[in-house]
């Protein structure tokens, strides 16, 4: 009796083993993916697709307001609650690489580097920390001088400005013939974090285009540098011309966009997807209208920021089934599957957005795409002009947001240029001790 | 017919002293873990070194921060604007609430179709009032400038939210909007509680509407001014999300309160320990406020008996 | 008692400028959801609409794109889809914010109860530590209200945001019905006892009938602060399983792709659980006011 017991507990007990084991080994490896809430449906549907061809990985879509991601994402990391993958941008790997939140690619997946050619340089610069890659673009674009043609026109000039006294010449006339009140406005509220890459490309398309020096100290707080013109620029567009909204001071990016595309703008320095939007005509009463041209100044050049997917540390720790995984999950979504830029082009296509990944430009469905909506071939010339962000630090965040203050005050004409860009860089040093 | 202590017999004390314990305690413990844990975090983070992008070394530093925050140069600007905005804030919220009262205790249509109204700002998020007034104050396109242009009052928009002391005003203007319902019911049930008799006295003896707010109304409700100036005070220096949505702090950095500071420490230069510090002033401020509060509010109920 | 005609004229002027003050944001934001996105934009606005359409409220309730949004040959428009979680995070608001109603009136009433009639030792200092622990700002609270929950394994649940909400606003209920049952007398609750009642029958049998509108107004309180937190309910929730409604209006209010027509409706729905609960229970929420007003 005790015998059968025995034998058919232990045939139980085996097959209970059996099971376990099976089920362990298919078990999905789960990864967890933080985004901002843009276009979720897309991302849902790009990781569907990848869980198809990918049927040992889960993964989870946590969101949050655009605004609100890095506050979010610092408590996430503070509370180490549990993430994989993340979006990241060149703004921010300063400090989520120093404070060690996200690993560098380069050391778990050398494979990584067959990649880099591909990208434009403005994105490896902006991904890259101590000499090492963190992570694949998710999106890369420029900033870029959006005009609405049909003012131009009516203002009686037949080609975009091609530098910024021309901008200040057709505005001028724009304003006179009274086609638009205030032909220029700015996304120039105190916090947003697009005033100072606005400001950097203006400095850009300048012949002296650096406001540090190589080890990281500010120069462009002298009466001959090229900040000191463009802060000038800016100050005489506000005060003395008016050609520039007083409302900028209060504008973020969607405002402004909602302004221009209703027709109180003509010209705007702004991220190069905001052309899809503007054109999209159940968005804008003026759509159709708006052409780019390259950056008024005399390089043409521009500022360039890339958006990226990033590996965490926690993802790192967790073993190699999970590292493996997720490099999957990276290749798929930043690189290349079936030999093609997959979702990076579906983003392109589908929304307008900008990549890093120059080989789309010879692609025949991206260029129509485009051309919907603007000029692949502006666009080409202008990613090649673009740069970096010079002299990120884990302060810059901080930094920006003073020189962003202070320039307000230059605008409304509280201090001088001079002393605005004093005043930010002072504080510069004291954030670098 | 009240018994006494004495002559309930023991096990019935006892039980009740259980009881009193059984229902007191989770009260106790959930807002404990909420309470307890919080400042002993914000205490012990703000008397450390904590910057998120070292996070190899957080050393002990007593009050550095503290010294580093009170003398930042940001400290003495953000507690003005934080007092300006206060002291338009909190007479506005209190006198416009007592007005409003007395229109919602007049019996009409309209005040019966008010007294449902009254209540519907409390029923938004304040970060999504802080949207819709963002859009209704644009410069550009906002219904505030539409409304004025309309009417003929001006000829082209004006700048609202991009000028120092307009933006203040926009700011005020959204706030008062969210703070009113609370205001005027409590001015409302205040109102209640003053016999009629008094009026018609007052009347017969020939005064005016003046004299009686003067010399009845406005000292009858004395204490419920007390409350409401002491609440608005306390929501007044701790806000943020109105004016972040609204302005960013701007322009120019024309409405960073001291709450903005602490955010700004803590989420953009990635300081926990001066953003804890701060935030500990902020909270020793309120508490020096409170007491000062009781203080009066003693002396008053001494006054009244 | 106004009669010079002067005078009801001024009553009127006042109280519908009031009205106007109140119901303008409002109006403008009904307005706005039913106004295809092109004509929200114009100087100066179209006051009286031109155009009308249901396609904002068709987005959120039903997922069809507005007219002009899809690009032909493309899968999808460009607008913010944020906003189509509007409903399910209405449903997460209304349920949390309705449990954390329930959880004050059963635990606050109770505890309050017994902070007014009972005398046990560290009564006192129990009453202090209640109310002094809502002085750090919530900025401050954010991060450590966030490891709490995490620690206790509630991130992304609805029982975070319970739990945060409902140790914000206890502190508060048990202050204000403790003041209002102390200055009830109590024959009544004396009596019950000598009859043989326990304290807990005397409360729900005698006590609470009569303290209803204090009650309802704690309630109301409570309902109101859960649905409207903000702050909290954006670091503990992180997908739709429990983000609540502000956290989606702040979300669709500042991608690129953000339709305002489309946040106007999701704010239209944001008011709807709030009225409606605000306009059932105003009577009580008035009376209980008053009450605990004027009985000091």
């Amino acid at each position: 009796m005790i015998r059968r017991y025995f034998a058919l507990a232990s045939g139980l007990m085996a097959l209970i083993l059996v099971v376990c084991a099976v089920a362990v080994a298919a078990a999905p490896v789960q990864l967890t993916f933080t985004v901002w809430s843009y276009s979720n449906d897309v991302i849902q549907d790009n990781i569907q697709k990848f869980q198809a061809r990918n049927p040992g990985v889960q993964v989870g879509l946590n969101d949050f307001a655009w605004e609100k991601f890095t506050d979010v994402m610092t408590a996430r990391f503070v509370g180490k609650t549990s993430t994989d993958v993340s979006y990241s941008s060149d703004h921010w790997l300063q400090q989520w690489a120093a404070a060690n939140w996200i690993v560098p690619l380069d050391d778990y997946f050398p494979q990584v580097a067959a990649y880099k050619p591909d990208f434009a340089p403005y994105a490896i610069e902006g991904m890259t920390y101590n000499g090492k890659l963190y992570g694949l673009p998710y999106y890369a674009d420029t900033i870029i001088f959006i005009y609405n043609e049909d003012m131009l026109k009516r203002a009686g000039f037949s080609t975009p400005p091609v530098t910024w006294d021309d901008v200040t010449k057709m505005a001028v006339a724009m304003k006179q013939k009274k086609i638009v009140e205030y032909p220029l406005m700015f996304q120039f509220q105190d916090i947003t974090p697009w005033y100072i890459e606005v400001f950097l490309s203006m400095v850009y398309s300048n012949k002296n285009p650096s406001m540090f020096d190589k080890s990281l100290n500010p120069t462009y707080d002298t009466e001959s540098s090229t900040a000191h013109k463009v802060a000038r620029w800016l100050v005489d567009g506000f005060r003395t011309t008016k050609i520039i909204n007083p409302a900028s001071l209060e504008m973020t990016e969607v405002p402004l966009v909602k302004a221009m595309g209703a027709g109180q703008v003509a010209f705007a320095v702004l991220p190069k997807y905001n052309l899809a939007d503007l054109n999209t005509t159940g968005a804008h009463a003026q759509a159709g209208k708006f052409k780019m041209a390259l950056m008024p100044g005399e390089t043409h050049g521009t500022e360039g920021f890339v958006r990226f997917y990033a590996m965490t540390k926690m993802a790192a720790d967790r073993g190699k089934e999970v590292r493996d995984a997720s490099w999957k999950f990276l290749e798929y979504f930043g690189g290349k599957s079936g030999g093609e830029f997959t979702v990076v082009k579906r983003w392109a296509l589908e929304k307008g957005l900008g990549f890093a990944q120059l080989p789309l430009y010879k692609d025949p469905q991206i260029r129509a795409a485009i051309n919907k909506w603007g000029n692949v071939t502006l666009e080409e010339q202008q990613s090649k002009l673009a740069r970096a962000k010079e002299a990120l630090t884990p302060f810059w965040g901080s930094w920006s947001l003073e020189f962003q203050k202070e320039m307000n005050k230059a605008l409304l004409g509280q201090e001088t240029p001079l002393q605005a860009l004093q005043a930010s860089a002072a504080k510069w040093k004291e954030m670098k001790k | 017919m009240r018994l006494s202590p004495r002559s309930i017999p023991m096990s019935w004390k006892a039980r009740e002293t259980r009881y009193a314990y059984a229902t007191v305690l989770p009260v106790v413990v959930v807002v404990a873990l909420f309470t307890i844990y919080p400042v002993v975090y914000a205490v012990s983070t703000s008397l450390r070194q904590v910057v998120l992008y070292r996070p190899d070394s957080t050393p002990f530093v007593g009050l550095k921060n503290y010294v580093d925050i009170v003398r930042g140069d940001f400290f003495p600007t953000a507690w003005a604007h934080t007092l300006t905005f206060t002291l338009f804030a909190v007479p506005l919220a209190t006198v416009l609430g007592f007005g409003t009262a007395h229109l919602l205790r007049v019996r009409s249509r309209l005040a019966g179709f008010l007294n449902a109204a009254v209540l519907l700002p409390w029923a938004i998020p304040t970060v999504i009032s802080g949207v819709i007034w963002a859009w209704i104050f644009n410069s550009t396109y906002g219904a505030f400038n539409g409304v004025l242009y309309s009417l003929g009052l001006i000829s082209s928009y004006i700048p609202l939210l991009s000028r120092p002391s307009s933006a203040l005003f926009c700011v005020l203007f959204a706030h008062i909007w969210k703070e009113l319902p609370l205001t005027s019911i409590l001015y409302v049930a205040a109102l209640q509680a003053i016999p009629d008799e008094l009026y018609d006295a007052a009347r017969a003896d020939g005064a005016g509407v003046l004299a009686m707010l003067r010399r009845i109304t406005i000292p009858l409700v004395l204490p419920t001014t007390l409350i409401v100036v002491i609440y608005e005070s306390m929501v007044a220096i701790v806000t943020f999300d109105l004016l972040y949505v609204m302005t960013g702090g701007g322009p120019a950095g024309a409405t960073s309160l001291i709450s903005y500071y602490i955010y700004n420490r803590m989420f953009t230069s990635y300081n926990f320990g001066q953003g804890a510090a701060l935030a500990v002033i902020l909270a020793l401020s309120l508490i020096v406020f409170i007491l000062v509060y009781l203080r009066v509010l003693n002396s008053e109920e001494v006054y009244r008996e | 008692m106004r009669h010079s005609r002067t005078q009801q004229l001024l009553v009127t002027a006042l109280a519908l400028l009031a009205a106007a003050y109140i119901l303008a944001p409002f109006a403008w934001v009904a307005v706005s959801s039913i106004q295809p996105e092109k004509e929200l934009f114009s100087v100066p606005p179209h006051w009286v609409p031109r155009i009308l359409t249901g396609d904002n409220y068709r987005f959120i309730f039903t997922g069809k794109f507005p007219a002009g949004y899809t690009e032909t040959g493309l899968l999808r428009g460009r607008i913010s889809e944020k906003a189509r979680d509007a409903l399910p995070a209405l449903m997460n608001s209304t349920i949390v914010a309705l449990t954390v109603a329930a959880a004050n009136l059963l635990l606050g009433v109770v505890a309050a109860y017994s902070f007014s009639r009972l005398r046990f030792r560290g009564a006192g200092a129990l009453y202090t530590f209640v109310l002094a622990s809502r002085l750090l700002p919530p900025m401050a609270l954010a991060i450590p209200y966030y490891l709490i929950v995490a620690r206790l394994g509630l991130l992304d649940r609805y029982g975070a945001l319970i739990l945060i909400h409902s140790a914000v606003t206890l502190p508060f209920t048990v202050w204000f019905l403790a003041v209002y049952f102390k200055r009830v007398p109590p024959d009544m609750e004396d009596a019950a006892l000598v009859d043989g009642c326990t304290r807990l029958q005397v409360l729900v049998r005698i006590v609470a009938p009569v303290a209803a509108p204090a009650l309802a107004a704690a309630a109301a309180f409570a309902f109101m602060f859960s649905y409207n937190d903000f702050p909290f309910a954006l670091f503990v929730t992180s997908t739709i399983r429990s983000q609540t409604i502000p956290v989606i209006v702040s979300a669709t209010a500042v991608n690129p792709d953000v339709s305002f027509g489309v946040v106007a409706v999701t704010v239209v729905l944001t008011m709807l659980p709030p009225v409606a609960f605000a306009l059932l229970f105003r009577r009580y929420i008035t009376r209980g006011l008053i009450t605990v007003v004027t009985t000091r």
